[in-house]
């Protein structure tokens, strides 16, 4: 369990990384509420963007984009809606948001192998 | 990226055009979704189509792929949509283009070969009627498709290999139509020669075989009324190029065409056993296939045991057997079978066997008789225009010099057949009828002309034997077939005195 943590804790580090460099602006990092985490909020051409990332270390036990499936994406979606009425105040120059997914391969020694943006997964 | 591949589905024996529809999008999570009314088959597809390709050597691409199969308001079934698909999005990375005026077509196996998939042939002529130049089919498949003249049919096997094509690597050429011997429907396993004795039940085989007449034969067990009726198909002409495509689309549509087979020239034969389902016998299901009826059309239906079949199934082939076509009308689809047959019946005289035997004493009462004639129904015995009667083998055919007689072979009997159903053909030429048992009432006025003497026997029979109106005209359409056998132009008295004999004698105990 406590690897499990750390290793979303490389990716995610990893991803905010990835994601700075092509030009979005991290809002928050794991926010938090009753019903589960949302990994990132950024925002990016006046618009927020959700993320999701998945890491993985290798590829034998399943791709990272085959464990984001139809429950986790209504999951992110009640999430971020959640989140909009919580932080309501301070995001209401921003009318717009989506929802993307960071899939991360790893290999053994916790080096980058690939990382993938996909944008707007809830199309 | 949007990309559209060409294919077809068969209802029945109609096809119906399908455009497989492709998006292929950087956007949204990678996967790959099939929508229009795709059944379980077809969404099974998914999987062929994401295994062949990586066995291929290919990449399946990791986008956001929807499928659409338009028009998207008719079910699909089938699994022949693999191909269109898988090229589909192989044309997506692999930056071909793809032909246009084609069709694609085909099953796909998890190793990326095509397998043989059912109604290529039926592809094919939509193909051509609807202007496309090009159709892609199984290699197993082609055959039957390459019958079609006028479109250029490739045979594929591999994924890979169509691939290689359309990238111009390497070139395919159209399949040339080879005739096969169809395993399963080939000759007759008996020589009429084989057969002892029973030269009247030969002739009347000869006369239904001219004229394409039904047959019931009633007989004690062993006396050769199965053996007659499985040599009935060596004495059948060969099917005409019409007739074989019509026979050949119902075996297409139903999947009965062997893998490599071809074309259907010889009559079909089928004899269901009398267990066999009504929706077997007659067609049926919630995507309607067709039952034996259709798959014997322009052949024989063979029903031993007539009287063995549960009752609605005889009823059932009543309508068919007058319209010699049966449309199937389900929730989900409303489909036309043709069903123009010969149908021969055999049946026991008794639950025994051996009423009428010469040695053999029957051990039925009259009520059993009479409860075992009942079963058979009334008005089908009235569609079946010859009876006969095929009676015990006597003890002295087995004899060493009976033997040595010469009999007929088939092959001289099939002359005659085919010399009167050429004077069938001649007749009928402006009509829309091939054979004499097609005739209608009038048809019977306009062709059958009948000499004063043979009316005045028709007359007496009538009064004496009770004839009803409709045997009346069945005994001038045997009489007709006999007169043609004969080469006579005009219905003579013993041609009509030939033709009374075979009237139904079933009721009469």
């Amino acid at each position: 369990m406590k690897h499990n943590k750390t290793l979303g804790r490389v990716g995610e580090d990893m991803a905010t990384e990835y994601l700075q460099n092509k030009g979005y602006k991290i809002v928050e990092q794991n926010f938090q509420n009753k019903w589960g985490e949302i990994d990132l909020v950024c925002e990016k051409d006046n618009r927020l963007v959700f993320v999701e990332v998945k890491t993985r270390i290798g590829e034998q036990f399943g791709l990272p984009e085959d464990a984001i499936n139809k429950n986790k994406i209504n999951k992110l979606i009640k999430n971020s809606q959640a989140y909009m009425v919580y932080k309501a105040n301070k995001i209401n120059n921003i009318y717009m948001y989506r929802i993307d997914a960071v899939c991360i391969v790893l290999d053994e020694e916790m080096n980058l192998k690939r990382i993938n943006l996909y944008e707007n997964i809830t199309m | 990226m949007f990309i559209k591949v060409q294919s077809a589905t068969n209802l029945g024996l109609d096809t119906i055009g399908v455009d497989i529809e492709l998006n292929i999008s950087n956007k949204g999570l990678p996967g790959f979704e099939i929508v229009g009314l795709a059944g379980k088959s077809v969404g099974e597809s998914k999987e062929r189509v994401r295994t062949a390709i990586a066995n291929s050597g290919m990449e399946f691409p990791q986008k956001r792929i929807i499928v659409n199969l338009a028009p998207a308001d008719f079910p699909k079934e089938g699994s022949f949509y693999d191909l269109p698909i898988a090229i589909g999005i192989l044309s997506s990375i692999l930056e071909f283009k793809i032909p246009e005026k084609s069709l694609f077509f085909g099953e796909l196996s998890l190793d990326g070969t095509l397998r043989h998939t059912r109604g290529a042939l039926l592809l094919a002529l939509f193909a051509r009627e609807k202007g496309f130049r090009n159709i892609f089919v199984p290699k197993q498949s082609s055959n039957e498709a390459a019958i079609i003249s006028g479109i250029k049919v490739f045979p594929l096997q591999t994924l890979q290999e169509l691939v290689s094509n359309l990238l111009g690597k390497i070139k395919i050429m159209p399949a040339k139509y080879e005739q096969k011997r169809c395993p399963g429907n080939g000759f007759s396993e008996f020589d009429m020669a084989e057969i002892l004795g029973q030269e009247q039940a030969k002739r009347a085989v000869e006369i239904a075989a001219s004229g394409g007449h039904n047959i019931f034969m009633v007989g004690s067990p062993g006396s050769g009324k199965t053996m007659l009726a499985r040599a009935v198909p060596g004495i059948l002409p060969y099917l005409d190029e019409k007739e074989s495509l019509e026979v050949t689309k119902v075996y297409s549509a139903s999947g009965n065409i062997p893998p490599d087979g071809s074309i259907i020239t010889i009559c079909p034969f089928r004899s269901p056993h009398h267990t066999i389902s009504q929706i077997g016998l007659v067609g049926g299901g919630s995507n309607p296939s067709p039952g034996e009826i259709s798959l014997a059309h322009r052949g024989v239906l063979f029903l031993d045991e007539f009287p063995e079949f549960p009752r609605s199934i005889m009823e059932a082939l009543r309508q068919p057997i007058e319209d010699g076509v049966l449309t199937i009308a389900r929730s989900r689809a409303r489909v036309k079978y043709p069903a123009r047959f010969m149908l021969i019946a055999s049946a026991n005289p008794c639950p025994c066997g051996y009423l009428y035997h010469p040695k053999k004493a029957c051990v039925c009462s009259e009520r059993e008789i009479k409860k075992y004639k009942k079963r058979i129904s009334g008005p089908i015995l009235d569609r079946i225009d010859l009876h006969v009667e095929v009676p015990v083998v006597e003890a002295d055919a087995f004899s060493e010099d009976e033997k040595k007689r010469p009999r007929e072979f088939s092959s001289a009997v099939k002359q005659r057949v085919l010399l009167a159903r050429e004077i069938q053909r001649e007749r009928f030429l402006n009509e829309n009828i091939f054979i004499n048992a097609e005739m209608k009432n009038k048809h019977i006025k306009k062709y059958c002309l009948i000499s004063k003497q043979a009316r005045q026997i028709l007359n007496q029979a009538i009064a004496s034997f009770n004839l009803s109106a409709r045997s009346y005209f069945k005994m001038i359409k045997i009489a007709r077939t006999i007169a043609d056998l004969s080469k006579t132009e005009i219905i003579g008295a013993n041609h009509i005195a030939e033709a009374l004999q075979y009237r139904s004698k079933f009721y009469e105990t």
